[in-house]
């Protein structure tokens, strides 16, 4: 494949799976593998692929319809109107058939049903230039979670081509309110299959997920009081974890899931605290009498990015993950906040106040390469996707608040939330 | 709960006074120079009791008027959460009236206006609660009968996107926390 890019990195651990007499079967890679797009280049080609509707059960059209949503979702790819495709599922690859059209990579799928409600699909995917099998995959699933079983092709998809882990599978809780209450809302991180899943409390913050996608962690004023509860979706079970009697606000969980970070009242001004989700052990960490609120951890789990009002506005600070060694990170702007590091450390991401209006910056964690991404309404309150490519938001650029997704660079913004919610306060799945 | 907490306080004050009364009495009966020196210290405890019994048998009713017409909104400056000068012959009157009446516990509600991430202004809306409580204890006021808490930019009281609205947003409010 000429048009694409031989990326140096990226597949050598992968596997590739392929159907053999029924079994499927995974080999190891060579060690040398090719990479269709190298996401990581600055100067990026996207890539044109044909996802062809699935032949076999009604679904085939469905599920090839959320494939290509998915990868269209990534800005990596470019896609034909499906009427100009000469060749459908049942038939042969044939590269010839694609070439004129452009088309470097071609998705070709069967979905059949059993009696129980099995769906058994059976996906390939062939590069055409070098007429050669880029994937060949089977899956099983139950006929009403075509969603997740397509995300899920979706995903061993970009992988084959990009060599990177995709977000399709991932998941964006956020906060939804109807009348005055607040509630806390899951969906798909394409903004597919929202619905409420916590409506206690008279309001509910921001929640902040456990590193395995498990628990979420969140503050909530419950009869007149503060209180940070978690949530476990194993057990589908809430328990109160933490309550000082002050105003106490869960942040985020370290990559390694030992800590939870958070800001508290109880002695005074609002600082930052750490409990242990095994022993449930509270450290302080911060011992200032000024507001210090709103930590996330870095990847490594050595520092932690907060906001802190010690110079009279609330500005982006670094300190280790003892609480030491503070050191301001923003200087641009007058009001900084709501700060989230990236999982893989290269890049914090928050919202700054600019010509009285919010928008998302990102800005690398030595305080250079300061990028603003938004300009359009208010926008607030970002965080990454679990690849980092992806940023989601809040915004009140269409009149009502809604939670939005745009690329690292900005790009391609756009809402995922339901019209008929105010959303806000979005937290990304790991 | 509360309640039950505050009636027992009013009765403990009634029945605390009506036993100063009766301990007067017969004291009274002693006459004498000494006496009549006892009579009037004795006669400023019971007079101060009566006050307080008056104060203390103040209706639900007569305490949240009262309080509606003193217990007034401190409003703050755009991201600050010192008390502003203007706003301290306020506290005043309100650290005055609590000294008078000292059944009365508050709850100071820290608020913010809707600008800016949720979280900080909750840390915001704290520290407006706690700076206005720390300016009534300054001024005598019991600390275990101030309790705070924040509601960040959660509750506005007035709706629109303007700085008069953002103003009157930013405030501490008092409520009545018996």
């Amino acid at each position: 494949m000429k048009r694409g890019l031989l990326g140096k990195t990226g597949l050598a651990a992968a596997t590739i799976c392929f159907l053999l007499a029924g079994a499927l079967l995974c080999l190891p890679e060579s060690a040398v593998a090719r990479v269709y797009i190298d996401i990581n280049s600055p100067g990026l080609k996207r890539l044109p692929i044909a996802v062809v509707d699935f032949a076999g059960i009604a679904e085939g059209t469905a599920l090839a319809d959320i494939i290509r949503s998915d990868l269209d979702f990534t800005g990596l790819f470019v896609f034909i109107n499906k009427n100009a495709f000469i060749e459908d599922a049942t038939a042969p690859f044939n590269p010839d058939n694609w070439k004129p059209l452009g088309i470097d990579a071609v998705v070709k799928g069967t979905a059949e049903a059993e009696a129980d409600g099995t769906l058994n699909v059976v996906v390939s995917a062939y590069d055409v230039v070098e007429s050669s099998n880029i994937l060949k995959k089977k899956y099983s699933s139950r006929r009403d979670l075509i969603r997740p079983l397509a995300h899920k092709i979706a995903d061993d998809l970009y992988e084959a081509l990009t060599g990177q882990k995709s977000c399709f599978g991932s998941r964006i809780v956020f906060i939804g309110q109807d009348g005055d209450r607040k509630s806390i809302y899951l969906m798909d991180y394409d903004g597919q299959r929202a619905k409420k899943i916590v409506s206690k409390g008279d309001v509910t913050m921001k929640p902040h997920w456990s590193p395995d996608g498990k628990k979420l962690f969140y503050s909530s004023l419950r009869n007149g009081r503060w209180g940070i509860y978690e949530l476990d979706f194993d057990t589908v079970s809430e328990e109160k974890l933490f309550s000082s009697g002050a105003t106490d606000l869960a942040g985020d969980v370290t990559q390694d899931g030992s800590y939870l970070l958070f800001s508290s009242s109880s002695k005074g001004s609002p600082n930052i605290y750490r409990l242990h989700l095994g022993t449930n052990v509270v450290t302080r960490l911060t011992h200032s009498d000024n507001i210090d609120v709103s930590p996330s951890a870095s990847p490594d789990g050595k520092s932690i990015v907060y906001v802190a009002d010690r110079s009279t506005v609330p500005q982006l600070y670094i300190m280790s993950i003892d609480g030491m060694d503070s050191r301001r990170l923003t200087f641009e702007g007058n009001y900084n906040t709501t700060p989230e590091w990236s999982r893989s450390g290269d890049l914090i991401v928050y919202s700054g106040r600019e010509g009285g209006r919010f928008q998302v910056y990102t800005i690398k964690p030595d305080g250079t390469e300061l990028k603003q991404l938004t300009d359009t309404g208010n926008n607030e309150e970002p965080s990454f996707s679990p690849d980092g490519r992806l940023i989601t938001f809040t915004s009140d650029r269409d009149g009502v608040k809604g939670v939005y997704v745009m690329t690292v660079n900005g790009d391609g913004q756009k809402r995922i939330s339901p019209r008929n919610i105010r959303a806000f306060g979005p937290s990304w799945s790991h | 709960m509360k309640h039950i907490v505050l009636m027992l306080m009013l009765l403990a004050l009634v029945v605390s006074g009506c036993a100063t009364t009766d301990v007067a009495v017969p004291d009274d009966k002693k006459g004498k120079d000494a006496g009549m020196k006892e009579r009037n210290a004795k006669d400023d405890v019971i007079k101060i009791d009566r006050d307080k019994i008056r104060e203390g048998a103040l209706s639900e009713e007569q305490i949240r008027s009262q309080m509606a017409s003193l217990f007034k909104d401190i409003h703050f400056d755009y991201n600050r959460h010192d008390v502003p000068e203007n706003e301290t012959a306020n506290l005043r009157k309100i650290a005055e009236w609590l000294l008078k009446n000292s059944n009365v516990s508050v709850l100071i509600e820290g608020h913010c206006d809707e600008r800016g991430s949720n979280e900080y202004n909750l840390a915001l809306g704290d520290e407006r609660a706690q700076s206005t409580k720390s300016y009534l204890v300054s001024l005598g006021v019991p600390a275990s009968r101030l309790e705070t808490i924040s509601f960040g930019k959660e509750k506005q009281a007035c709706m629109e996107h303007t700085e008069e609205c953002w103003l009157k947003n930013r405030r501490a409010h008092f409520v009545s926390s018996k």
